[in-house]
């Protein structure tokens, strides 16, 4: 098993960054103290000498072209949202371990692409403004050392090689470790300069000397230090909202603004390698109430045109009782589509625009009279249901051949045909009813069914006919419940 | 110019000598726009009377001027035929009098049915679902239908829906007892009644026993831009 770790050093400064543009000179400082100090500052501000923990009046006697900037709790989400976003891109399970630090299970790639896909990442953070640094390791532990120990020997990225990793620790000195100042110069005192030499020490000796601090320092450099990830969430990652300085009663700027939000959520989800599978839409009224929806999608996407309309759509049905004064559009992301149609399925070839079809159908006729008609499982005649439309099926070659359908197709009369029907050696001879009317010139039958018999109420009963009317046509006629019905025709 | 004229010449030769062996680019243009523009019904009979099958783009008709002469049997062919060629099929039924009990269950899974209580309810629909590229075929079962129903359909709606077929290739047929609309291109009419024996037959064997000719030409006319003159009643 292997890791990775995504470091952003110096995070708060480069969130802060990333919104005003590099400076030359810049340093974060703290100013809710009664004394202003510096948080951290840029590679320039340090080589003038502005470093952490000086006072920005300090700062600013060394450097004067010093420009100082507050932390951003804002910048620092927007940051991290990009920073996951783009890591998400490289592996599906990973882990926000604390601000600008993340770290990535390696088990589902290659190892040959690991290095490549780091440089990759690196070099798509940089363009967004964000400079990283990547180490790899056997365990987390191991793998945020690399990623520190990529910042210290100037490269972008480390490997902590498990075969040579105490030899590569050994190049590596006590302060990457993140322990107590007290403990790195006891162990200074000793001799021991290095992270290999602290990891070739036996166990018992350091936990009789140095204590759990320690021992869990030993048992982080040997790798014996194992925990699962915490994965992130990512239902709040892809998320565009906006607050409206004055009140909205009108659609056109919530379309503006959805316009905009459809386009950067297709952009930032598509940058994950997965698809849109459902939005989540939240409107905010002036009176204090939201409307809250979630939109599935027939299938996911990456169309923002799609997007667009599915959910401008449904905008056009809320009923607004009040002005908009927030809107805030959410992408729930899905899995890569990890199937494929079969060599000879067929489907569907636009199922976005069939829902979309078939949602504007259902409010032309109604919703309970559009479906794909399955025959019920039963002896009573004519008992189907309504099922949505699969939208992919097999080709017709592959499908087992049923029994041979017999004779034309039969289509009943929406209401009841009550009839008269003269009966003469116990055979139809004459039908009178309001749809039709003739005499029987021969007839087939009777074909008695029934059921239901061990519900109580349920019970059926009839008897049909199948009758040929003169210069007609055929028809069935059904006798149940002391009553005769046309109940429909042959075609 | 002599050589030139030779080979003029040689050419007309070779092409009598040739006789109908020799097709002209134009002539095969059409055979091609001709097999192209068609939607095989899978039933002989029908694909002759309508000059290769159904044309896509296009209304036909499928007219019967009673009952039983077997106009369910050519919905059920087309549907069979569509799930076949692997295309869904929208049936929109005026009179909700589909029974599924009469098709086979495999030929259901392509068809999306829609219940309709009027005639314009239909071609409303109609006119969303053209616009829609997953279907390929297009049935309206307007038999049970008034000729006033029939005709409470403007032209302009069937040509605006005629447009949208021509778009997406796709084909529509309309069943009824009478003529439905002149903007259909082809009109078909069931003209032999089906006996009470066909009922227990296989249904292959009674379709071949089913009888279909051309109806009388739909008299078609292109669409007006404008609306039509109303006259003033005089006070």
């Amino acid at each position: 098993m292997s890791f990775a770790v995504i470091w952003c050093s110096d995070f708060p400064l480069q969130a802060v960054l990333r919104r005003s543009g590099r400076g030359d000179c810049v340093a974060l400082v703290d100013d809710t103290k009664r004394q202003s100090v510096v948080l951290c500052s840029n590679a320039n501000a340090l080589d003038s000498g502005v470093e952490p923990g000086l006072s920005t009046v300090q700062a600013l006697a060394r450097c004067p072209h010093l420009q100082v900037r507050r932390p951003s709790a804002a910048a620092e989400t927007a940051a991290g949202r990009v920073l996951l976003e783009t890591a998400l891109s490289w592996v599906p399970l990973l882990e926000e371990t604390e601000a600008g630090l993340l770290t990535l299970d390696l088990s589902s790639q290659a190892e040959d692409d690991w290095l490549d896909s780091a440089r990759e990442i690196l070099d798509r953070l940089e363009e967004v403004g964000l400079d990283c640094f990547v180490g790899l390791g056997e365990t987390p532990a191991l793998a945020r050392i690399a990623s520190q120990a990529a910042r210290q020997s100037g490269g972008r990225y480390w490997q902590l090689v498990p075969k040579q990793r105490l030899k590569l620790l050994d190049a590596l000195p006590l302060t990457l470790a993140e322990v107590g100042a007290e403990l790195i110069s006891r162990l200074q005192l000793w001799g021991v300069k290095s992270l290999g030499q602290f990891a070739r020490l036996r166990r018992e000796e350091v936990a009789s000397r140095l204590g759990d601090e320690g021992v869990a320092l030993w048992l982080r450099l040997t790798g014996r230090l194992r925990r699962p990830l915490r994965p992130a969430k990512l239902e709040e990652l892809f998320e565009a909202s906006y607050e409206f300085d004055y009140e909205v009663v009108e659609r056109e700027p919530l379309l503006f603004l959805l316009r905009r939000f459809a386009d950067q959520l297709v952009e930032r989800v598509s940058r994950t390698g997965r698809a849109i599978t459902a939005t989540h839409l939240l409107l905010t009224f002036g009176n204090g109430s939201f409307y809250a929806k979630r939109l599935a999608l027939p299938e996911p996407t990456l169309d923002e045109e799609v997007l667009f309309r599915i959910v401008s759509g449904h905008i056009d049905t809320v009923e607004m009782k009040s002005a908009v004064v927030a809107f805030r559009l959410r992408a729930e992301p899905s899995d890569p589509i990890a199937s494929q149609r079969t060599l000879f399925g067929t489907g569907l070839r636009d199922r976005h625009h069939y829902e979309e079809t078939l949602k504007r159908i259902r409010r032309l006729v109604g919703a309970d009279q559009v479906g794909s008609p399955r025959p019920l499982d039963h002896h009573r005649p004519d008992q189907f249901s309504l099922e949505p439309l699969q939208p992919e099926f097999e080709e017709h070659g592959l499908l087992m051949s049923g029994p041979p359908v017999t004779g034309p197709t039969f289509r009943r009369y929406c209401s009841e045909v009550r009839a008269d029907v003269q009966m003469r050696d116990e055979e139809p001879v004459q039908v009178d009813s309001p749809k039709v009317k003739g005499i029987v010139t021969e007839a087939h039958g009777p074909w008695k069914c029934q059921g239901d018999w061990w519900h109580r109420g349920r019970r059926w009963d009839r008897v049909e006919w199948d009758v040929a009317l003169m210069n007609q046509g055929l028809y069935r006629l059904v006798y149940s419940g002391g009553s005769w019905v046309v109940e429909g025709y042959y075609d | 110019m002599e050589p030139k004229q030779d080979k003029l010449a040689a050419l007309q030769a070779l092409r009598g000598a040739l006789g109908s062996q020799v097709v002209s680019g134009t002539e095969l243009l059409q055979e091609q726009e001709l097999r192209d523009n068609h939607f095989s019904t899978d039933w002989q009979p029908l694909d002759e009377v309508l000059g290769g099958g159904l044309p896509t783009g296009q209304l036909t008709e499928v007219l019967s001027s009673g009952r039983s002469r077997g106009s369910g049997l050519v919905m059920a062919q087309l549907i069979a035929r569509a799930r076949k060629e692997g295309s869904y099929v929208m049936l929109l039924d005026v009179g909700k009098g589909f029974t599924p009990w009469s098709f086979p269950a495999r030929d259901l899974e392509v068809l999306l049915w829609v219940g309709c209580d009027s005639v314009e309810l239909a071609v409303k629909a109609l006119d969303v679902a053209t616009r829609d590229e997953n279907f390929s075929l297009f049935l309206m079962d307007l038999r049970d239908c008034d000729a006033a129903d029939l005709r409470s359909v403007r032209p302009k709606q069937w040509y605006r829906i005629v447009g949208q077929m021509r778009m997406r290739d796709a084909a529509s047929v309309l069943f009824s007892s009478a003529p439905v609309t002149s903007v259909s291109k082809r009109r078909v009419e069931m003209v032999n009644p089906l006996s009470l024996e066909t009922l227990h037959q296989e249904r292959s064997r009674v379709l071949k026993s089913c009888c279909i000719q051309e109806a009388a030409a739909p008299v078609s006319r292109e669409p007006s831009n404008r609306e039509p003159m109303v006259a003033l009643k005089a006070g």
